[in-house]
């Protein structure tokens, strides 16, 4: 392959023009040893892109994996990636619930809940007559209040029997204009 | 059927898990990890038209998500005042490789994430750009416009390398 050709190869390879079977030519050309001074970077380039081809894995690792993967035929393979999310997701869970605990000790705490009121009397009889007093005083308390509004009532007849006055006075007045 | 679909790929898995991880042990892991899960999934492979593209994709995965918890460790680690580690190649690689190949490896790692993987599928896979776009789950201009950076770069330091020697 003359060296003007592989010039253009190149040419086209450094721009990504060139197709996987010339590229293919380029790799074969620089395998050989006629080989320009020039180009010599270039050769090392493609002479390890052909040794990085052959690092292999070895037979060892087949019998291995095969051997692995048999042993855990049928059984589903725990996952440690899916693992360490459940756990990051069950300590988020626990946060907020510590979180949320604590925070209502807090407030209990800071504001104790009133006593809740409780029978406190066991008699029927001592229960109905205590009852009776307590009714006796809102009853009471109403009489006052029924008394009270009465009075506004008398006010309010003063203030329009005042207001009829001052209508008649002022009819008066402006008669005898 | 696994072991006819699946144990051949087997090579194609741990380069790219090795190119884009630059360890061959966590390479190794990898492939151990997609293989478990294929088997996990093997019920659904009779669907699955592509398989190597396939099994290609899920290596990309787990090795991009082993990289992200490496990062993250590795930040924990600065935070806690320790050094960063560099995959590095071996003494023994070294010599192995030679001046020459060392300095292309070097550049090669050098590069942008993206575009190592894409240089890597073209350029010692041999895949097709239709192949690379399903693996990386690229479309074809992302993965065009990668290659095209990707080689250019690698084209300047050679360039370089060839004129000044460095």
């Amino acid at each position: 392959m003359d060296s003007k050709h592989i010039e253009q190869l190149l040419e086209k390879y450094w721009n990504c023009e060139t197709s996987l079977e010339e590229e293919q030519q380029l790799r074969d050309f620089f395998k050989g040893t006629a080989i320009p001074d020039s180009l010599n970077e270039t050769a090392s380039l493609f002479r390890f892109f052909e040794a990085e081809k052959k690092k292999s894995l070895g037979d060892s690792f087949d019998t291995a994996v095969t051997k692995e993967l048999k042993k855990r035929q049928g059984g589903k393979i725990i996952n440690m990636v899916s693992w360490v999310q459940m756990a990051r997701i069950a300590a988020g869970v626990l946060v907020v619930v510590a979180a949320t605990y604590f925070i209502r000790q807090e407030v209990r705490r800071a504001y104790p809940e009133e006593k809740v009121v409780t029978d406190t009397y066991t008699d029927p009889q001592l229960a109905f007559e205590e009852t009776k007093k307590a009714l006796m005083m809102i009853g009471k308390g109403f009489g006052k209040a029924k008394s009270e509004a009465g009075k506004i009532k008398m006010f309010n007849e003063a203030e329009k029997k005042i207001q009829g006055k001052e209508t008649g006075a002022e009819k008066e007045e402006s008669a005898n204009i | 059927m696994f072991e006819a679909r699946v144990l051949p790929v087997k090579n194609k898995l741990f380069r790219f898990a090795f190119r884009l991880l630059g360890s061959s042990e966590e390479a190794k892991d990898v492939v151990q990890e997609v293989f478990i899960k294929v088997w996990n999934g093997r019920e659904e492979m009779t669907d699955i038209q592509n398989m190597e593209a396939w099994c290609m994709r899920i290596t990309k995965n787990l090795s991009l998500d082993r990289l992200r918890m490496k990062q993250r460790r590795a930040t924990d680690s600065m935070e806690d005042g320790f050094d960063m580690q560099h995959e590095s190649l071996s003494p023994h690689e070294t010599t192995e490789m030679g001046e020459s190949m060392v300095r292309i490896h070097e550049l090669i790692a050098a590069l942008p994430q993206k575009q190592r993987q894409v240089i890597h599928l073209r350029d010692v896979e041999g895949y097709s750009y239709n192949e690379i776009c399903d693996i990386l789950e690229l479309d074809m201009n992302q993965v065009k416009v990668s290659l095209f950076r990707a080689r250019n770069a690698v084209r300047e330091k050679l360039v370089k390398i060839n004129a000044y020697g460095l």
